[in-house]
């Protein structure tokens, strides 16, 4: 009874700034994942139209953000950019961070795009292009609406990666959850088990709902693969 | 060539050479205990995940669920805050081994999810068949499921391992030693933010670039009759 008592009082003393955390976890995965997702929409449909050299350099973009650590990546955009000596490139913490995320978000969601793309049966191209329709009227009408309901179940779950990888933001100093457990810890460092799982379980009640959407929207819309959580 | 220096001072990473390799050696070997950990408690995690016994599945649905919707930096301070506490005195892991804790807790239940899909991918007739010509469920498992259920799902762990790979760089914040670690290290004796964590991100990609050079050569090995199935 008395360790109940005792843990609520953690839990009175701390929630405040818990939520103000959370409120910026919340924050930044959102922007991050708009940003993403219109950076992904843009060259995932630039990959199936099928100009080779562009291909190329979608593809090289894809390899970088995938082949490196997003801490790594954190860390080049927060101080490689600004070494290079050019202003506008000189982020405060929010900016890299916002930056950085929405850049490795637009990797994932252009892999998705293109693949729902591709999920769409050629005979509809073809019939819009039979009835008369130009290639972009075809895209436009025919092939985009349906792939876009193909992607609702892999986005929900990149939706998740995002908001699990702002907790790397606490290592450049943005107060998200993560961070804001960390200095609830040097204030009370006798219960560091206890706040750490508290900041679990604020993830958790973020990310699981998430994650049950995702799998109701797979029965529902389909799959396209993407990617794994 | 010489304007390039004032962006990428090539000199100073090479003063460094040793340091990076170092740190290379320790993300891969690393990687690989996790791998291998990872599998067999994900194999674990698999089988005890199909149990009909709900006392088995439930908590283990429990712990995956946990593990997919909590992040791994988190995970990685609870294992490496928490251990000393569960552990009896006197037995104190250093940062590698609890790294190495967290991240094979982590992986696992990613790696049980494929090989349990892997499972599930392998056609009812070759269990029935197996079965019928009098091997045990056990044998079966062994020697005719679970051989072509990895095959099927070979592109996923290779993928996964790529992760994990890549989750290695979150060791440096508990101040295990690795390729991150070795960046880390060069920025803060030299303070050039550019040949430190530029020469991380190109080890890291040519890391990469080698695994996906593997999964070339086991899609072109295996494309057999297993990978028709798919």
């Amino acid at each position: 009874m008395e360790w109940l008592i005792d843990k609520w009082g953690i839990i009175e003393a701390l929630s405040p700034f818990m939520l103000q955390g959370l409120w910026l976890t919340f924050q930044i995965s959102m922007i991050a994942i708009l940003i993403g997702s219109a950076i992904g929409f843009t060259l995932g449909v630039a990959k199936t139209a099928g100009f080779r050299p562009l291909n190329g350099v979608i593809n090289l973009y894809l390899h970088l953000l995938r082949g490196s650590p997003y801490l790594v990546q954190l860390y080049i955009v927060y101080f490689v950019l600004p070494a290079t000596g050019i202003a506008w490139l000189s982020f405060d913490s929010y900016t890299a961070a916002v930056v950085s995320l929405s850049l490795y978000t637009s990797s994932y969601v252009t892999e998705i795009v293109a693949a729902a793309i591709r999920a769409v049966p050629s005979g509809q191209a073809e019939a819009a292009r039979s009835v008369g329709m130009t290639r972009v009227q075809t895209y436009r009408h025919i092939v985009v609406p349906q792939a876009l309901k193909l992607t609702i179940p892999p986005m929900a779950s990149i939706y998740v990666i995002v908001i699990k990888s702002t907790a790397v933001l606490s290592v450049i100093g943005i107060s998200e959850l993560t961070r804001q457990g960390e200095v609830a810890i040097m204030r009370m460092p006798g219960d560091i088990m206890f706040i750490y799982s508290l900041i679990a379980a604020f993830y958790f009640i973020y990310c699981y709902p998430m994650l049950r959407l995702s799998k109701w929207a797979e029965g529902r819309f389909g799959s396209v693969g993407g990617a794994d959580t | 060539m010489m304007w390039l220096q004032d962006y990428f001072n090539l000199r100073l990473v090479l003063e460094y050479a040793d340091v990076f390799a170092q740190g290379i050696w320790q993300t891969l070997w690393i990687s690989a205990v996790c791998l291998v950990l990872s599998l067999v408690l994900g194999m674990g995690l698999a089988l005890a995940r199909a149990s009909r016994n709900p006392l088995i599945w439930r908590p283990v649905a429990g712990y995956i669920q946990f593990i997919r919707s909590t992040p791994l930096l988190v995970q990685i301070y609870l294992v490496y805050y928490g251990l000393p506490l569960i552990m009896p005195a006197g037995l104190l892991f250093d940062e590698v081994q609890s790294g190495i804790i967290a991240l094979t807790l982590h992986t696992s239940p990613y790696m049980g999810e494929i090989i349990r899909a892997g499972i599930a991918s392998v056609a009812r007739g070759q269990i029935e068949g197996a079965l019928s010509t009098g091997m045990t469920p056990r044998q079966t498992m062994r020697h005719v499921t679970l051989p072509q259920a990895i095959a099927n799902v070979m592109p996923p762990l290779l993928g996964q391992t790529a992760v994990l790979i890549k989750d290695t760089s979150l060791l440096s914040i508990i101040a295990v030693f690795e390729l991150l670690g070795a960046g880390l290290l060069m920025f803060s004796e030299t303070v050039v933010a550019t040949e430190s964590y530029v020469t991380v991100a190109v080890c890291y990609l040519g890391i990469y670039a080698m695994m996906l050079v593997l999964s070339g050569i086991v899609q072109a090995r295996l494309g057999g009759s297993a990978w028709q199935a798919n």
